[in-house]
């Protein structure tokens, strides 16, 4: 039996979202000789997603996997890598920029307050619009469309004047059917998964308004107090779990591009001026996030310029 | 429920009594703000509706709204509804009790719940105080989820009051069964139970009914 | 003891808690509270366990009951309460009488329709049973039935409300199983619609053979169609649903509807009428009150299970049952009628929301796993359904088996209720003329077994 169990809690089912867990549990248990087992529990079984952090906070599981926009005030400071048009080319930089923000100091704090540090990224790609109806020729075309678009995104489609609606990620389907919203932002995966792919017409392909932020945390003290070869084992798993989800996620596109072919979903591209029109959009929406975070006594200014000066060289 | 004869019980357990009509009001009032919260989410929806439909006026952050709010019918009935003995259970075997076990198995059944909900308070109010201290926020519009995870252990401890009530009410049925039951819900037999549901069906007024 | 067996064993103390009386909700929530704090402290020692397993179950009751899809509930109750003081039922059996009455066993045909109409505004199958025994009873005695029959078919036509929606169980179901509510309440209606057809058959196959329910003639088309304007509110209600459910194109606009949505919408409907039918503050007041009694009550029931099933999580119980009836050798069919025979027994006993939250979370993944799995293609499954479809399929089935119990002893609750409002009846008639729609029903589930699209259409077309 393993002298060491660590419990992990993720919600929905195992999928290219969770393979770098997947793969640093198998890979543990590998080093250790089955000595240190990381134990998957899927679907919520643990704690509903929202709560993850609290139960990483009383210690209930050793790990967890997270998303910042979920409960922003919950993180604030990792909500800087959500703000829309950072300019991510590809999940490469995704990773890249996520990790060097986990190394601010703020950030240590803000998680700190959860008896949580940051394990590994989830990167997740842009989060383009499928919708249906007549496809927008420019941004300008979502003038008075409910969209689906929650958090920053959300912001800056209202920015934009189109009309946040709300919708549970798995109603989505059936509001764009009915027209109660007429597009969806999610990554390509949930695309897939919540099927708007089949109701829609148009994909967005370059209008890369922003992602959500998922990292996987740990427990700090259950990783403290880890004997030091299984803490070893486990760190230097990590690089490779985020190659094998980087592999892993590469073959969603393989599913994706043929997707929108079947379907006959037109890929709309926005002309290079009205990205950057877009972008001036943008502006107003980091100026309030600074001052946020300035009230919370956080260095939202020194967080964006990091975020900017990584993607930069 | 049955409301038996008072008079000799008054002179027994006088406050006994008075902590229950008390109780009964401040139970009565969550109920009630229950009730209103029911009637409000139901404008709010059919606004959220015609707004939406009509004049391309979705609420804002209508299921954030709706969610925070649904606090308040989840929670604050909670003790009302264990006054009235409205939390479904099986009554096979105590239905079969009689005397002084019929009143230890209720004690017991009550206990339980008591334990529980002590814990619950516990817990609960550390959800609640994680979220005021750390910080936490609903997903779309933001909002504090603070004011909403208070109801929980304020609607328990409510609960948890009402518990003891009914504790020593049994208490003072299993010392002497020839008491008269005071302030407990009493155990139905399945042809009073029909009685019961025909009662709620038809509500006070029959002629609304029949007409 | 590893944490597989402390599941096991508080398993078996949930059963005896709840055998000797303690309230279901809250029998759960001490199972699954002491089931943690068992786990923890196994892990980290007592004092620690303890408080970890109280913080853990402490975010339960509210994390879990803040959830949008679970607010369509108190719609759906709110419904229900009001729809009486709508004056909805004396003018539903008014109008089915005048339609139906002229064939043998019309009135009963027509007490049928009427139940289902009826059962279309309000999830309450025993509230339904005791309103139209008081509506339709003593007009079918008027006209020459016989006791045991007039009973009868309102007892058993009650049962069609948990069916036909809106329906609060199969919100639950939905919730429980994390299936779609719009599916569940959609995938109702034709099996509802089926089992009252069912009873309409063998209501005119008795009426003509024992004739105890002579037609009534003499009435006019116009006096038919004078009859219809009453029912008007339940044709808006569900049509309210089905349209909002699906969604429609009004001249331009998209009108379109979240359960929740919807159920509110039907719920302003019914409260509209209710005013004009001459309801006042005060009654609005009391079906308020008494909507939130029944909404607390089911919420509660709701997290106290899903402490206990947060319990499961860490013991892993779920998983190992799974495994037990996969591995089983019979035929998985075979398998299926086993669970749904022990369903019929168990709603005997309980009622149908404790024991769907009581048995779900355990019964509900070895059914899908039975299958194939939540994500198999009906190709590939074992009982030629999809993942979704078989989850429909199965929630519905459940659904039936609790409503099949409320007409039989030894607490068949709508015959004790029918046996109430007529002193005159006593209850053992009552069951005995319930054996035919007994019978009924086991045709319906047979036949719901042999052809699973009479569940599983409507909703695909969503
Ligand atoms: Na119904
Ligand atoms: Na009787």
């Amino acid at each position: 039996a393993a002298d060491v169990t660590w419990n992990v809690s993720v919600w929905g089912k195992r999928r290219a979202f969770t393979e770098h867990i997947e793969y640093l549990a198998e890979k543990v248990a590998e080093k250790t000789g089955g000595k240190f087992e990381i134990k998957i529990a899927y679907g919520e079984a643990l704690s509903k997603s929202r709560e993850n952090l609290d139960g990483i906070s009383f210690g209930a599981f050793e790990m967890a996997q997270i998303c910042a926009s979920y409960h922003a005030d919950k993180n604030p400071t990792l909500t800087v890598l959500e703000l829309p048009f950072l300019g991510v080319e590809d999940l490469d930089a995704e990773v890249k920029v996520s990790e060097a923000v986990y190394q601010h100091p703020a950030v240590k704090k803000d998680l700190a307050r959860w008896n949580a540090q940051v394990l590994m990224p989830s990167p997740m790609p842009q989060y383009n619009f499928i919708g249906n109806g007549d496809a927008p020729k420019s941004p300008k075309d979502f003038e008075g469309m409910r969209v689906r678009a929650l958090g920053g995104i959300g912001n800056l489609m209202s920015a934009i004047g189109a009309v946040p609606t709300t919708v549970t990620a798995s109603e989505t389907y059936q509001a764009m059917e009915s027209g109660t919203v007429r597009a969806a932002s999610f990554a390509p995966h949930a695309h897939l998964a919540f099927k708007t792919v089949e109701v829609g017409t148009w994909w967005t392909a370059n209008m890369n308004p922003g992602t959500v932020q998922c990292p996987v945390v740990v427990n700090t003290d259950a990783y403290n107090a880890l004997p030091d070869d299984f803490r070893k084992a486990l760190d230097e798993t990590v690089p490779a779990a985020v190659d094998h989800y980087l592999a892993t996620y590469a073959k969603v596109y393989d599913k994706w591009w043929p997707e929108l072919e079947k379907r006959n979903i037109q890929q709309i591209k926005f002309s290079a001026e009205d990205l950057a029109a877009l972008r001036a959009k943008a502006a107003p929406i980091y100026d309030q996030w600074i001052k946020d975070m300035d009230a919370k006594g956080i260095p939202g200014q020194e967080l964006l310029d990091l975020v900017h000066s990584t993607l930069g060289n | 429920m049955m409301t038996p004869d008072r008079s000799d019980a008054t002179a027994e357990a006088p406050r006994y009594i008075m902590f229950d009509g008390v109780l009964a009001r401040i139970e009565n009032g969550f109920n009630l703000i229950a009730a209103a919260s029911i009637m409000i989410l139901m404008l709010l929806a059919v606004v959220q509706i015609f707004g939406r439909t009509f004049l391309n006026q979705p609420i804002p952050g209508f299921i954030d709204i709706t969610e925070q709010a649904m606090a308040v019918f989840t929670f604050m009935g909670i003790a009302y509804c264990q006054r009235v003995g409205g939390h479904i259970r099986m009554e096979i075997l105590l239905g079969k009790l009689k005397g002084r076990a019929l009143w230890i198995a209720e004690f017991f059944g009550v206990f339980i719940i008591f334990l529980v909900v002590c814990g619950l308070i516990y817990g609960s109010w550390f959800h609640f105080q994680r979220s005021w201290s750390i910080g936490d926020s609903t997903i779309d519009i933001g909002l504090p989820t603070w004011p909403s995870k208070l109801i929980v252990p304020v609607a328990l401890t409510l609960l948890a009051l009402r518990l003891l009530l009914q504790l020593y009410g049994y208490w003072r049925l299993i010392a002497d069964p020839s008491r008269t039951p005071l302030s407990v819900p009493l155990i139905m037999d399945v042809e009073e139970a029909a009685q019961h549901e025909i009662e709620e069906a038809f509500g006070e007024d029959d002629e609304e009914v029949s007409r | 003891m590893t944490p597989f067996e402390v599941g096991l064993i508080m398993t078996g103390v949930l059963l005896v808690l709840v055998l000797v009386g303690v309230r279901v909700a809250f029998a759960a929530a001490f199972v699954g509270l002491t089931g943690l704090i068992i786990i923890f402290s196994m892990r980290m020692g007592f004092e620690r366990g303890v408080i970890t397993a109280l913080k853990m179950a402490g975010t339960v009751p509210h994390s879990k009951s803040v959830t949008y899809s679970l607010s369509v509930l108190p719609t759906f109750i709110l419904i229900g309460f009001l729809a009486f003081y709508a004056g909805l039922t004396k003018q539903l059996f008014d109008a089915a009488k005048k339609w139906l009455g002229w064939m043998p066993g019309g009135m009963a045909v027509g007490t049928v329709f009427a139940t289902a109409g009826f059962a279309a505004v309000s999830g309450a199958s025993v509230a339904t049973a005791a309103v139209f025994a008081r509506v339709a009873i003593p007009e079918m005695l008027a006209v020459g039935y016989s006791k045991r029959l007039a009973a009868a078919v309102v007892a058993a036509g009650g049962t069609l409300a948990s069916l036909i929606p809106p329906s609060a169980i199969l919100v639950i179901y939905a919730i429980l199983v994390e299936q779609s509510v719009g599916k569940l309440l959609i995938a109702g209606f034709i099996p509802g619609l089926y089992s009252a057809l069912i009873y309409i058959l063998i209501i005119v196959g008795m009426a003509a053979w024992r004739g105890d329910a002579p037609a009534i003639k003499g009435f006019t088309w116009s006096d038919r169609f004078a009859s219809l304007p009453g029912t008007f509110p339940i044709f808006a209600v569900v049509a309210v649903i089905f349209v909002g459910l699906f969604g429609i194109d009004i001249g331009g606009y998209q009108f379109a509807a979240t359960p929740t949505e919807a159920g509110a919408l039907g719920a302003f409907v019914v409260l509209i009428t209710a005013f004009f039918k001459g309801m006042r503050g005060r009654q609005l007041g009391q079906a308020l009150h008494e909507t939130a009694k029944l909404t607390v009550m089911i919420f509660t029931l709701i997290w106290g299970v899903l402490v206990y099933v947060r319990f499961l999580g860490f013991a892993g119980l779920p998983d190992a049952f799974r495994d037990f009836i996969v591995s089983l050798p019979h035929d998985p069919m075979l398998t299926m009628i086993l669970i749904l025979a022990a369903y019929a027994v168990l709603g005997m006993f309980i009622d149908a929301i404790g024991m769907l939250v009581l048995t779900l979370p355990v019964v509900y993944p070895a059914v899908m796993a039975l299958n194939g799995g939540e994500a198999v293609s009906a190709a590939d499954s074992t009982l030629g359904m999809s993942g979704e479809a078989c989850s429909i399929w199965f929630g519905i089935l459940v659904v039936k088996m609790a409503e099949l119990c409320l007409i039989t002893p030894p607490i068949g609750l709508n015959c004790f209720v029918v046996a109430g409002v007529r002193p005159d009846i006593p209850v053992q008639e009552v069951f005995r003329g319930c054996i035919p729609f007994f019978v009924a029903d086991i045709i319906t589930i047979g036949g719901l077994l042999a052809f699973p699209s009479i569940i599983t259409w409507l909703p695909s077309m969503m």
